[in-house]
This record gives C-alpha cells, structure tokens and sequence, in this order.
C-alpha cells in the first residue's frame, strides 16, 4: 500500500526527517509514536501533500506510484486521506456543502457519478450516527466555532465519507477527552478493513488503548528508532521516550 | 491658460440644451438649477488633487460627453426583470417602459410627467437632500437631469412588493435622476439598476426623504459595461425613528464613484450602509460614505466587503460625523477586502469625529488574501485548487448579501457573484437560477 525509503525532509534549510523507512501493507494499521520534535506531523503533512516542505532525497510510493510527484487533491482521490492535528476552519462553506464537493471530486475521478443533494444526504444520514454528530453541524460552516472534539469528530466523519484506503491520523487524539475519545476511536475502528490502512500519529499511549495497532514504530529526531508489535507502546508508556533513544541503534541526542 | 478656456468652452457646448429646456419647467427648479449648474462649473470635474477623489481618477470624463451613443443595452436579459413588482425602464435617464402594476399606497412617476402635469408638491423634495455645494457631480446631476423617477409613499403604506428602476445607457451620457419620499410610517423597496454596454458615463443622484418611523430599502445594482464611467451619489434624510437601508452592488464600469450619505436628523433613527463589490482586470470602485449624526439615540451600521482581482484597485472611504447633541450614538462601520491578486490595490480609510461624549464607535477595515491553510485543507479532500479558490472567494464574498432582507434579490445577486467568481459552482445547493 505504502512504501516510504529513507525519506528526507527539510524546513526552511533545516533537517527533520533524516532517513525514514516504513511499510504499510492493506489492512496494517501502524501506530507512529514520538515526544514533541521527533518529526511525525512532518511526516504526516508530507504525505497529504502539505506546501514548504522539501524532501531531499528517498522516495514514496502510494499503490506502487510515486506519491510525491502527486497533486495534493489527486492524491486525495486516489484514496489518500489525512485527519488533520488542526482542523482548518472554512467561513461561509458549509460542512455539507464542502463534503458533497469533495466525495464529487473523488466519484468523479473514479468514473462514478456525482451525488445529488439528495443522494448525498442518505450517505450522510448513514454515515453520521456512529459518530454522535449533531445534526447542526452539517449545516453550520466548515469548522467554524466548532469544540476540540467536534472538530476531530468532524475529521472521522469526512473520513467515513470518502471512504479512503490509506488514512493517515495525525494526532487525532490530543486535546480530546476520554469520552470524546472513545467516540472517534470507535469511528475509526468501524472504518477499519481488509484493503484500508492506517497510520495512526500520536504523542500518547492512551489511544492505542482504543485503535489496537498492528504495529509500532517510535520516531526521534527524524529517524524510527524502534519498530515492534503493539506491545512496544506499552513498554513505552511505562519507560518514557528517554529508554528508546538510550536503546537505539545510532543513538541521537534529541533536542531543538 | 488658454488650455483651460478651451475645456470649458468645450464643456459648454454640451449644456447649450438646458436654458431652452429649463424655459418649459416650474420657476422653482429654474432657480434651483441655475446655481447648480455654476457651482458645478465652479468646482469642475473632481481631479486626483482633490482628497475626497485622491484614488479616483476622473479625468477622462470631459471627454466622455462627446463620444458616440453606445450601442443599445440588452434589457431583456434575465438580471433586469423577475423580481415582481412594477418596473420603470429608463433610456439615459428618459422614461422608456413601465411593466407591471404600481402597488398600492405608493405613488411611481416620471419626474418630467409629473413636472408637466402636476408639479405641486415637488418643490420641497426635488433637491431638497441632494446638497451640491461640494458635490461637483450632484451639482452637474441637478443642473442636467431631464427625468427619473419619483416615488411617493402615502403615510402609513406599507409597499412590499418592489419597486424596480432600470437605467440603461444609450447614449454617451446619462444623467439618473431617482427621488423618493416616504410618509409617516410608510414601509417602501427600492432597486436601481445600472446597465450599458460600450463607452458612456452615467451621473446618478438619489436623493431619499424618511419621515417619521419610515422604513427604506434601497438597493442598488451597478452592472455597468467594463468600459463605462459610474458615479453615483445617494443622498437620505432620515426623520426621528426612521430606518434606512442601502446596498450597493458593484460590479461594472471601468471607473465607479459611489457617494453615500444619510443624515440621522430625528432621535431614535437607524441606517444601514451595506456593499459588496467586485472587480478584476483594470476596474476602479470608489465607496465614500458619510453618516452625520445629529440627533441623540441613533444607530448606524455599515459592512462594506471587496475582491479585488487582476489589476483592479478600490476605495473605501467612511466618514463617521457625531455630532455634540448625539449622545447615545451607536456606530459600527466595517470594510473587509480579498484581494486575489498581487496587483490589486485598495485603499481603505476609517474617518470618524465625534463631539459627543457617551457613544459607542467602532470601525475596522481589513484586507487579506485567500486563506492557504483552508485552500490545502479542501484540497486535501480531493477539491482542486482552482475550484477551492473560487469556493472561498465566493464564501467570502456571499457573506455580505446576507445583509440583503428582499430574498429574490438576495438569490439574484448571488447567481452574478457565482458567474463572476465560479462557472462550476452554479449547481450550489439552495440556489436556482434566476429566470424572468
């Protein structure tokens, strides 16, 4: 599904991914841990295609294509989804209105017709019970004066729309209570599948309590130091990010 | 020196019509025109060493009055019918075409019929608003206008259905002429809308008296040619307790001067001064509006909002007068500009003096580009760019005709803004088409 090869990313000049290597299989879901710094946002932005980050050398590939030579939106067509850290506010589009566009968008790419309004209102109708969503939400503008956990609700609920085969999580779980937690890990879980993939970023054990992974992998200064099964995360939550960089094969200081 | 004698000599030409037609006219408007003609002559045309017209650049309207007529301009196009109610058209300022039926309660003329037959009345109204002592266009307006149209509301008539002028261009220029007058507790809705096509320059002056506890909704549609000059001065007196409203949607011309001014002269008035406009190659869009606080417990309210496209540049200016006696004033002004472009240009500029010690005054004015955290977020949903671009420019701008209460003009407005922004997104949900 997903094969990224010694992967460098800079900002501005500034290295943050320093050699990544990460394969996805269909149906994997891979849990990306790492303190604050580590370069997982990073990740995650460049795969969905994010601007003003320059990959200088190694190589992506989505389904056997070469994912960074892909237009964000063609991407996202293409199946590649990523549920945002923090979810951009649109004034004056609603939410209902702006899924239509963008489940449109990926029909149409796949050689499907577009949905009516009122075709598209069933999908939502369908879609929407799982999450807890008030109903007010689809009619209010994309994010706009949404809370914390509505806003990430509202990222599991275009996730659900769209449908994708690689959804990648970035750190959908801070700022979110346990009971705003439990729901959009219950989302994501109900979308989990034999031909979709995960990659689930997170600072935090607490939700791999929820989405169980199948594998993860701890990153520090731009490098993954440690990969293994979902027990790593465990071990992690008890030792604290210090014990993987001491345990690591090239061990780096970490540190701005 | 002798380049200055030449102009005016050449100005004058075009005025030689008015002393044979004024013969015909009530004395009164003789001698209200008279003055007005010379005070324009005295100010002339407005050049950029003008403050008020630093921005806008008039300079080739001497030569506009001289150009050929335009060709006709397409009235039976969608945007100038449908909206129901009784529509005047009028051929460079002249009465052409009446459809529908003049609602109850309200009285819609001709001001050159109404002259002719039964001018009574009239004389403490026509010119009685529009002040041209430092209006050189109004003062040109005044001295010029051959028609428009007048429209009187019978106290305590409530008019819902709209009341719809069309002036189209026909020849080089045009001078639109619109007086309206409520009653006591009368409620009236008002559109004008401008149309052309080729050179020309129209010099419209609106002039609206609200009497006690009247309510006006004036709008106005500026759906000029791109080749056109545009300069309008709408021109309210408000009556204690009175409100009034106007839109100004402007889209066309080349060159567009609005001038927008109330006058709040009773206690416990409201206005409200809204816009929307949007331009993009080499446009021009001036607003200058001007609320003058006189009485105590009066609220203003203006949301001004702007693209600018190309190399389109625009104006905002507004001026806020509190007087010493309007205590307890609420004024809220707001100018908000998307600018698409790196060539585009506004120029945005609060003015507010108060005399008054207990009021509440607040202005803000912004200019900004598309927001590119939301243009990748759409785009990571699978929206492309050029469609996300188009999505938020309108959002942008559509948010501005919610200030619009008359619903199919509301719709109307916003199927030119998605003409003007979005072919693609004409399928938005919640707006159909407008046909006649």
């Amino acid at each position: 599904m997903l094969e990224i090869k010694d992967l460098h990313v800079s900002i501005e000049g500034r290295a943050i991914l320093k050699g990544i290597d990460l394969s996805v299989g269909e149906g994997e879901v891979h849990a990306v841990m790492g303190p604050n710094g580590s370069g997982k946002s990073t990740l995650a932005s460049v795969l969905a295609g994010r601007e003003g980050y320059e990959v200088t050398s190694g190589a992506v590939t989505y389904k056997g294509r070469d994912l960074l030579e892909t237009a964000p939106e063609i991407r996202a067509r293409e199946g590649v989804f990523m549920a945002f850290q923090y979810p951009v506010e649109i004034p004056g589009v609603t939410n209902m209105y702006f899924l239509r566009e963008a489940l449109n968008a990926v029909r149409k790419h796949r050689g499907e017709e577009e949905l009516s309004a009122g075709e598209f209102l069933k999908v939502v109708r369908e879609k929407i019970g799982p999450l807890q969503m008030d109903r007010s939400m689809l009619k209010r503008a994309v994010n706009e004066g949404f809370s914390g956990g509505e806003k990430k609700r509202n990222e599991i609920f275009q996730m659900s729309i769209l449908e994708p085969a690689l959804a990648i999580l970035d750190e959908t779980d801070s700022g979110l209570d346990i009971d705003a937690l439990k729901i959009v890990a219950a989302g994501v879980n109900g979308l989990r599948s034999a031909n979709r993939s995960f990659v689930v970023v997170t600072h935090y054990q607490r939700l791999l309590n929820y989405i169980v992974p199948d594998y993860v992998h701890v990153l520090a200064d731009g490098r993954i130091v440690k990969s293994g099964g979902k027990s790593l995360a465990l071990e992690l939550e008890e030792k604290g990010y210090g014990w993987t960089e001491e345990t690591a094969a090239n061990p780096q200081p970490v540190g701005v | 020196m002798v380049a200055v004698v030449e102009d005016l000599n050449a100005r004058l030409r075009g005025f030689e019509s008015l002393r044979e037609r004024a013969a015909g006219e009530p004395e009164w408007l003789q001698r209200r025109r008279r003055p007005a003609l010379e005070r324009f002559f005295a100010l002339g045309i407005p050049t950029v060493k003008n403050e008020e017209y630093k921005y806008t650049n008039l300079s080739a309207l001497p030569q506009v009055e001289f150009f050929d007529a335009p060709p006709a301009a397409d009235t039976s196009a969608a945007a100038y019918r449908g909206l129901g109610g009784f529509t005047l058209r009028f051929d460079s300022g002249r009465l052409a075409a009446a459809d529908g039926e003049v609602p109850q309660g309200v009285s819609v003329r001709s001001i050159a019929e109404r002259l002719r037959n039964d001018p009574d009345g009239l004389e403490s109204l026509l010119g009685a608003c529009a002040a041209f002592e430092d209006h050189a266009l109004a003062a040109r307006n005044t001295a010029c206008f051959e028609d428009g149209a007048v429209i009187e509301v019978a106290p305590g008539a409530v008019v819902e259905e709209p009341i719809h002028l069309v002036f189209a261009a026909a020849s080089a220029v045009s001078n639109a002429r619109v007086l309206i007058a409520a009653g006591r507790n009368s409620q009236v809705r008002v559109i004008e809308s401008y149309i052309g096509a080729g050179k020309y320059w129209t010099n419209a002056v609106t002039e609206v008296y609200a009497g006690e506890n009247a309510v006006v909704e004036h709008y106005r549609a500026q759906l000029e040619s791109v080749e056109a000059f545009h300069t309008g001065c709408f021109q309210a007196v408000q009556e204690r307790a009175s409100k009034v409203s106007t839109f100004s949607l402007s889209f066309g011309a080349a060159v567009a001067r609005n001038d927008i001014n109330t006058r709040l002269n009773g206690e416990g008035c409201e206005c409200a001064l809204d816009g929307l406009y949007a331009v993009k190659g080499g446009q021009h869009v001036d607003h200058h509006t001007a609320i003058d606080h006189v009485m105590p417990h009066c609220n203003s309210h203006q949301l001004y909002k702007g693209v600018l496209d190309g190399s389109a540049t625009g104006v905002f200016n507004g001026k806020i007068f509190v007087r010493r006696n309007a205590q307890k004033t609420d004024a809220i002004q707001n100018n908000k500009n998307l600018l698409l472009s790196d060539k585009a240009d506004i120029n945005t500029k609060p003015q507010l003096e108060i005399d008054a010690n207990d009021v509440r005054c607040t202005h803000g004015a912004t200019i900004g580009q598309l927001d590119a955290a939301a243009l990748f977020y759409m785009q990571s949903r699978g929206i492309d760019v050029e469609r996300a671009r188009n999505l938020l420019t309108y959002a942008f701008a559509a948010d501005a005709l919610e200030r619009i209460r008359l619903e199919p003009l509301r719709t109307h407005f916003e199927n030119l803004l998605l003409r003007t922004f979005a072919d693609k997104t004409e399928d938005r949900q919640g707006v159909t088409e407008w046909r006649p």
